[in-house]
């Protein structure tokens, strides 16, 4: 069952230079348990896609599409309107758990609050469902911790806090922007086992915006792949790294360091993401791609595909 | 925290006394004297005067004697110039006077100030934005010299509404003028300061978490965005609200409201030491007390200065 379903995303912000469009046509959508990756370099828009999801992108940004979301469609929708939505509906877990969250208020405040605002609960009853989120989240001694402040914890439990308080209503949607990218290796792999299990349990949506393929690997099912603000291809996670069907995609995972590679070289995708200022007349990964035929420069090419849709002109067996 | 306040009590007490002898070496480098006119006086009365005041002595018993009158006995000696009053006498009837309206024009400059600079803030570009910075630019070059006559002028001769002056026991309308002539520039300096802290905080990443939490506008702004967002305004305050009551001379002289500027632009022109000395004293001791109830209340906002303590 589809829960959300976006269609022909734009997303252009207004500068002093033009305007930067940072995310283009963007079309998928996100069904009840699903795991889906969003992956892309910096400045792909991958984060743009979330925030425009929750109404929550800068007040330079026009954007176009449907976002539809139980009939309703969320581009259009009042800031009131979201407000039910946000947090009970569909939460974000953001990126950088040092600056998420409120220095000036007590953890067990920030979580107790969703709750007394979404759901009607006393102070006394939203603190217990504030301890009961804690521990669902795996932060030892919950109920002293509650009154303690965000510089009292360690990154790795911080996130786990920013983790908690998206799931507090227990929404259908989460979407996690690079959950991990702050934190060591092994508090990542704690993290996003938390995240697997508890996703399980509440059969929740997710939408695991990452740059890491590593992480893609260990919980996705699914994988789109975005480069310049365009989906470059939509695939299953096991056949996208079996056999990566477009060469940005075959790019990045030649980039993952393998230790098998005896010449003990990093492989980098040559030249530097595009510039966004114009509206992309032909494929934005052109400049950059070893394939590349005279085609590729006059024509933008749409997703087409079955199980693996890819946006490249050239067939799969033509690429080296 | 107790433990802290009384551990700055402890070193309030040295800095006032070093600020009491550098004052008064300080002021005994100043040429001429309490006593220098432009007849001198015959050596002879000179002698009996410098003696009556024990300016005779050399200058370190001058600064023991006085050090240990204040002491023992809590006395500021007499003052040199105005005859038959105390130093003491002088502080009791001036002091309460500039520190009534010094405090009801720190009350305006905050409960001004600080809605004005958030409401600039929320509506930031818009007409109301630019209207109020504009207001705060104008009114915080507005020197208090030309803004004081303009409101006596409307206030007191055009429509009769509020005394011209006097203090009449501190009766509110004897308050208003002076409190809103001392406090106008600073108001706009607190309303751009705020507004400026508020835009700030208004685009840091845990006030978007806020949005993301569907929490009404109203419940971001004052639970969230508010007090870290007066924290700046709170370290301006504080310099401030000394500073206005230092520096409230200008106003004690065209209100003749009796406060304490008045007497040390006299004691200043005429040598009064101990005049001087005495408000220098209290001065080091207001602002040794404000900062010490400013950091107490940063502790309150900002559980990491809490910590610390």
């Amino acid at each position: 069952m589809t829960l959300l379903s976006v269609r022909d995303l734009n997303i252009r912000f207004t500068t002093g230079d033009g305007d930067v469009h940072a995310v283009n046509n963007v079309s998928f959508d996100l069904s009840a348990g699903q795991k889906v990756a969003l992956v892309g370099e910096s400045g792909s828009g991958k984060s743009q896609i979330a925030l425009s999801i929750m109404g929550l992108l800068a007040k330079n940004a026009i954007v176009s599409g449907q976002v539809m979301f139980n009939g309703n469609n969320l581009l259009a929708a009042s800031n009131d309107e979201l407000n039910q939505i946000r947090a009970q509906k569909i939460a974000m877990i953001f990126q950088d758990p040092m600056s998420a969250l409120n220095p000036y208020m007590k953890v067990g405040r920030q979580l107790s609050e969703i709750v007394e605002l979404h759901e009607g609960l006393s102070r006394r009853d939203a603190r217990i469902r504030a301890i009961e989120v804690m521990e669902a989240v795996q932060i030892p001694d919950a109920k002293r911790r509650l009154d303690a402040y965000p510089h009292e914890f360690s990154g790795g439990m911080r996130q786990r806090i920013v983790i908690a308080m998206a799931l507090i209503c227990r929404p259908q949607i989460i979407l996690a922007d690079e959950p991990t990218t702050a934190l060591d290796v092994t508090v990542q792999a704690q993290i996003m086992h938390l995240l697997d299990d508890i996703q399980r349990d509440m059969d929740t949506a997710v939408l695991l915006i990452t740059h890491d393929l590593g992480v893609v690997a260990g919980f996705c099912e699914d994988v789109m792949v975005l480069y310049g603000g365009r989906m470059m291809e939509k695939s299953k996670v096991g056949a996208l790294f079996k056999s990566p069907s477009h060469p940005y995609t075959r790019g990045l995972l030649r980039a993952v360091p393998n230790i098998h590679d005896q010449t003990g070289q990093l492989h980098a995708i040559p030249g530097s993401p595009p510039n966004q200022m114009n509206a992309p007349t032909a494929c934005p990964f052109a400049p950059r791609c070893n394939d590349v035929i005279d085609t590729c420069w006059q024509t933008l090419p749409e997703l087409t595909g079955e199980d693996t849709q890819r946006a490249c002109i050239q067939p799969v067996e033509a690429l080296s | 925290m107790l433990n802290y306040s009384l551990r700055r009590l402890a070193f309030a007490i040295p800095t006032i006394f070093a600020l009491v002898i550098f004052a008064f070496y300080l002021m005994r480098l100043a040429p001429g004297g309490p006593f220098t006119s432009e007849k001198p006086l015959p050596p002879a009365v000179m002698a009996n005067v410098l003696e009556r005041y024990g300016m005779d002595e050399p200058l370190y018993v001058q600064l023991f004697t006085y050090i240990k009158n204040i002491l023992c006995c809590f006395d500021f000696g007499p003052s040199f110039s105005q005859k038959d009053r105390s130093v003491n006498q002088i502080i009791a009837s001036g002091f309460p006077v500039t520190l009534t309206y010094g405090f009801w024009s720190a009350v305006f400059v905050l409960i001004c100030g600080i809605p004005l600079g958030v409401i600039a803030a929320l509506r930031h570009n818009s007409f109301w934005d630019y209207l109020m910075t504009g207001l705060a630019i104008f009114s915080q070059i507005f020197p208090n010299f030309v803004l004081a006559p303009i409101m006596v002028l409307l206030f007191t001769l055009s429509w009769g509404l509020l005394p011209g002056g006097g203090w009449n026991g501190g009766q509110w309308q004897y308050i208003v003028m002076p409190a809103i002539g001392l406090g106008t520039s600073y108001m706009a300096g607190v309303a751009r300061l705020t507004r400026g802290s508020m835009l700030e905080v208004l685009n840091s990443p845990f006030i978007r978490t806020a949005r993301a939490k569907g929490l009404p506008e109203r419940t971001i702004i004052w639970r969230h965005a508010l007090k870290p967002a007066l924290l700046p305004t709170l370290t301006y305050m504080g310099p401030v609200f000394v500073y206005m009551i230092t520096g409230s001379v200008f106003i004690d002289v065209f209100f003749s409201t009796g406060g304490i500027g008045q007497d040390f632009i006299d004691g200043a022109y005429s040598r009064d030491y101990s005049v001087l000395l005495g408000l220098a004293i209290i001065y080091c001791v207001l602002t040794l007390s404000i900062n010490l109830v400013l950091d107490l209340l940063y502790a309150w906002i900002d559980p990491k200065v809490r910590d610390a303590l």
